[in-house]
């Protein structure tokens, strides 16, 4: 209709001005107050017209925030095979040091011995645990194409299980379950630990239950 | 973007690590389960048991051998992008070469050497056809010159002139 399209048009024009208290544009102090305004009366603006808060990335409009698990897939895989890589060196080391000194070895023996125990364990440690890696994030992605690439925790979950059951696969029905509720319990703990928003949500819950 | 995008430097060795130990368990474990089922005594069932012995043993140890592979390309790559301050194939060739040098350190200089050769060949053939494949793909978005248009009539009817 158009006697309502413009507020300060007409009767309500003089009711209801378009410059008049209901308008924030309008909410300016009186008298300078330093600072912008020395520069010019137009920088009197209440700031609540501007927005306050930026998002903190940029993505382009579709994408989502996060990134997909086949992205993710190669450095978790990385990351996992070289922490393996790490760990299996240190217990190797520790390892060999304590078999070199019993032994009685010194110098270069003892140098080569310790190497080569770091070395195998070490390797021997980075392989298994890529290989796990290697499961859980194919076995992930999978699920996730499965559904039509709808993503939610029963991705970790499933993924995690699986990877369990197909890793111990072939050592007996028994050791089989046992692995399979070990990758359902890791990943369980993941979903709800592992990620900042997840802890949020746990403290949150935690506050509301406590007050 | 569901494009594959490079992480910047130091993040790109644990990519280029996870990559290469992918490829090494996915390529290795159909090689040796083709071979544990070549190899296995007679009867499907005992075959098929080979198969899966065999990927199991050496599956992740090609696994191994390819990621410390990658790991060590990538950072010798990093590094000379660090030195030298810009990106471009001589980077991935001479890491190629290097790897390949340093891996075979353990059976002497020749080997050292023939192995550094194979490798830098391998990664320049990788980065020819890589660097073939974008000239060609990037001939399709050259701008059409004044001059060249035989047929205009392939870009529709004109336009006409408004009228007043």
């Amino acid at each position: 209709d158009m006697a309502m399209d413009n507020r300060s048009s007409g009767i309500f024009g003089l009711v209801n001005p378009s410059y008049g208290a209901g308008d924030p544009g309008m909410n300016v102090p009186l008298h300078s107050s330093g600072g912008l305004s020395q520069l010019s009366p137009y920088l009197n603006f209440d700031p609540s017209v501007l927005q306050q808060t930026q998002p903190e990335y940029f993505s382009l409009e579709g994408a989502s925030q996060k990134r997909g698990r086949f992205e993710l897939a190669f450095s978790q895989i990385g990351g996992l095979c070289m922490v393996g890589g790490g760990l299996g060196g240190a217990h190797g080391l520790y390892k060999g040091l304590h078999e070199t000194a019993l032994a009685g070895h010194t110098g270069k023996i003892r140098r080569t011995q310790l190497l080569n125990y770091t070395m195998k364990r070490g390797s021997a440690m980075a392989n298994t645990m890529g290989v796990v890696a290697v499961m859980y994030s194919g076995i992930g992605c999978l699920m996730y194409w499965a559904r039509d690439s709808h993503e939610d925790e029963w991705n970790t979950l499933g993924a995690g299980s699986i990877t369990g059951l197909l890793y111990k696969s072939t050592a007996g029905i028994k050791k089989c379950a046992i692995g399979g509720l070990v990758g359902l319990g890791l990943s369980a703990l993941y979903v709800a630990c592992g990620s900042r928003e997840s802890r949020d949500k746990l403290k949150e819950q935690y506050n509301n239950f406590v007050y | 973007m569901e494009e594959y995008q490079r992480e910047p430097c130091p993040w790109r060795i644990v990519d280029d690590c996870g990559g290469a130990f992918t490829m090494g368990v996915i390529g290795g474990g159909l090689f040796q389960a083709i071979k544990g089922f070549r190899n296995a005594p007679s009867g499907f069932g005992r075959r098929c048991n080979g198969s899966i012995l065999a990927i199991k043993q050496r599956a992740p140890i090609i696994g191994g051998q390819f990621a410390v592979w990658g790991c060590m390309f990538s950072t010798i790559d990093c590094s000379l992008v660090y030195l030298r301050k810009k990106e471009d194939p001589w980077n991935s060739i001479m890491s190629g070469a290097a790897t390949g040098g340093i891996l075979a350190a353990r059976s002497g200089v020749a080997a050292m050497a023939g192995s550094a050769l194979i490798g830098g060949v391998l990664l320049a053939m990788i980065e020819g056809v890589g660097i073939l494949l974008t000239r060609f793909t990037a001939e399709q978005f050259n701008p059409i010159a004044p001059g060249e248009m035989q047929d205009p009539s392939a870009l529709g009817p004109s336009p006409t002139p408004p009228q007043y």
